[in-house]
């Protein structure tokens, strides 16, 4: 007989199993922020297709990773989090003899998943589209760095849910914040805004993915840029984690 | 086995609970048998809410201690919690799920390992057959009561908490949910709720505990409260014919409304 009267604290496992289950059902259901987050990118792959002048391929396969990352795992997360958090769907997990951290980790680890999928997409993609051959190693490579990105971003995402209550107002920070790292680390990166910027924004979240993915595309132009890349997102996860860990709220008010 | 030899459930010893300057609970005391209905009662900011939060584990006390099932909140909170069956006064699930996968989520979370078809027998249970596919959300206010009861339940839980379980409910539902609450307790659990109706308190409660500015003001069997209480002046100015519980209620807190 499967049915007990549960009395003991239930196994962590079962427990994981449960609410991993349950937040990749909700993330599968969310058909229209899952095509948004595939389709933008894949529209920068096909319009920096066209032209052939925006920048080499690996920049652009990274940018266009990078923004998927970013609109994903800060976006998504972000405000996910805290409608949830706003319904009083946390809350009510809370009463269940299930650990916080369990609640915290299954949805990161889902999103986190999500991310890797829609970078492995991407990459995919980029490759047919821009006629570029990668061996098993870059996409191994362009695996880690997207990791890296997700996490980065994710860091930022509860960060902004530490510090932002309200749902609404999660969402309008997000998207401003969304804006300026994509207008710091796009713009810097690409050298119109100057060399100074440039040197800047390398070290943007945005700005030190970009480098990075573009490095891994094309190994030669491994240097200090992304040297200090790893550095730059070590310390944003850090902080940011940090951020969002210290300052998160699980109460609706 | 009489009332007096009934075990403990609940213990809750001087609870202080603090919004800032503010003090919500100010030594609050009581305690639940097993098998028993009692009722926490008390105007808007009484301090109702607050005190559940504090045995739901939701916010740790300023000071005072509660204990369920012989184990301190505190001690050992995911053991204690694993002993309480909750359903909160809004109750909230991922808009995204459908009831069948909410319910299959709740039992794995309380240890239970419950096949799709247990699942559903649980939901035809509370008359919900017909409706596995669809979200919380898309539910009437009988049907969510009724489910939000039936997940708070779905692991035969030593005590259940219900904050507000009629609010907004039709006479149908009202009573369908009592009957079901009345069966938890035919099947050995402990409920305590709070509830806003006094006829329903003194219909349906064992004991009753009224408290303001999260002091006790009285506490005992409804009928008991009644009957201490018919001749006390504060009561006696608000009573219109025989003395009910409510006008035990109101005499006790005041008329004055409260936000």
């Amino acid at each position: 007989m499967t049915e007990t009267i549960a009395r003991a604290v239930p196994p962590i496992g079962l427990t994981l199993r449960s609410l991993l289950r349950a937040d990749a059902t909700v993330l599968l259901r969310s058909r229209q922020a899952a095509i948004l987050n595939l389709a933008v990118p894949i529209l920068i792959l096909i319009v920096t297709n066209r032209g052939g002048k925006l920048g080499n391929p690996g920049f652009l396969i990274g940018m266009a990773l990078t923004y998927g990352l970013l609109s994903s795992a800060l976006i998504g997360y972000s405000i996910t989090v805290a409608r949830d958090r706003e319904a009083g769907v946390f809350q009510r997990l809370r009463v269940t003899p299930t650990p916080t951290w369990a609640i915290m980790a299954s949805r990161l680890a889902v999103q986190l998943v999500a991310n890797l999928v829609v970078s492995v997409i991407v990459m995919i993609v980029g490759s047919i589209m821009h006629n570029t051959t990668f061996s098993f190693g870059v996409y191994l490579l362009m695996f880690v760095v997207s990791l890296l990105g997700a996490v980065v971003f994710l860091s930022i995402g509860q960060a902004l849910v530490g510090l932002v209550k309200n749902a609404t107002a999660v969402n309008a920070v997000g998207r401003v914040l969304f804006i300026l790292l994509i207008l710091t680390g796009v713009l810097g990166s690409t050298g119109i805004l100057g060399d100074d910027f440039k040197s800047f924004a390398s070290w943007t979240p945005v700005g030190a993915l970009i480098n990075l993915f573009s490095a891994v595309l094309n190994t030669s132009a491994w240097g200090a840029d992304q040297t200090n890349g790893i550095i730059a997102c070590i310390g944003y996860i850090v902080i940011f984690a940090g951020i969002g860990i210290r300052w998160f709220r699980w109460d609706p008010q | 086995m009489n009332e007096a030899e009934r075990p403990t459930v609940l213990e809750v010893q001087d609870l202080v609970v603090r919004y800032g300057q503010q003090t919500a609970v100010d030594g609050l005391s009581f305690s639940i048998s097993r098998g028993e209905i009692f009722g926490l009662l008390g105007p808007n900011g009484a301090g109702k809410t607050t005190t559940l939060s504090v045995i739901e584990g939701l916010r740790k006390p300023d000071s005072g201690r509660v204990v369920i099932d012989g184990v301190e909140t505190l001690h050992a909170p995911l053991a204690v919690k694993a002993k309480l069956g909750v359903q909160l006064q809004a109750s909230s699930f991922q808009s995204e799920l459908t009831i069948e996968q909410i319910a299959r989520l709740y039992a794995g979370l309380y240890g239970l390992s419950l096949p799709q078809r247990q699942i559903r027998e649980r939901l035809a249970d509370v008359g919900l057959q017909q409706e596995i596919t669809k979200p919380f959300k898309k539910l009437s206010g009988g049907q969510q009561q009724r489910f939000s009861l039936m997940v708070a339940t779905i692991h035969n839980p030593s005590i259940l908490l219900l904050d507000e379980p009629t609010a907004g409910l039709d006479p149908q539902s009202r009573r369908q949910l009592w009957d079901r609450i009345e069966g938890s307790r035919k099947r050995g659990g402990s409920i305590l709720l709070t509830t806003h109706s006094m006829e329903e308190a003194q219909a349906v409660c064992d004991s009753v505990a009224i408290i303001d500015h999260g002091r006790l003001q009285a506490f005992g069997a409804p009928k008991d409260l009644v009957a201490m209480h018919r001749d006390d002046p504060r009561v006696q100015a608000v009573a219109h014919g025989d003395v009910t519980l409510e006008d035990v209620f109101i005499g006790l807190t005041g008329s004055a409304i409260r936000d």
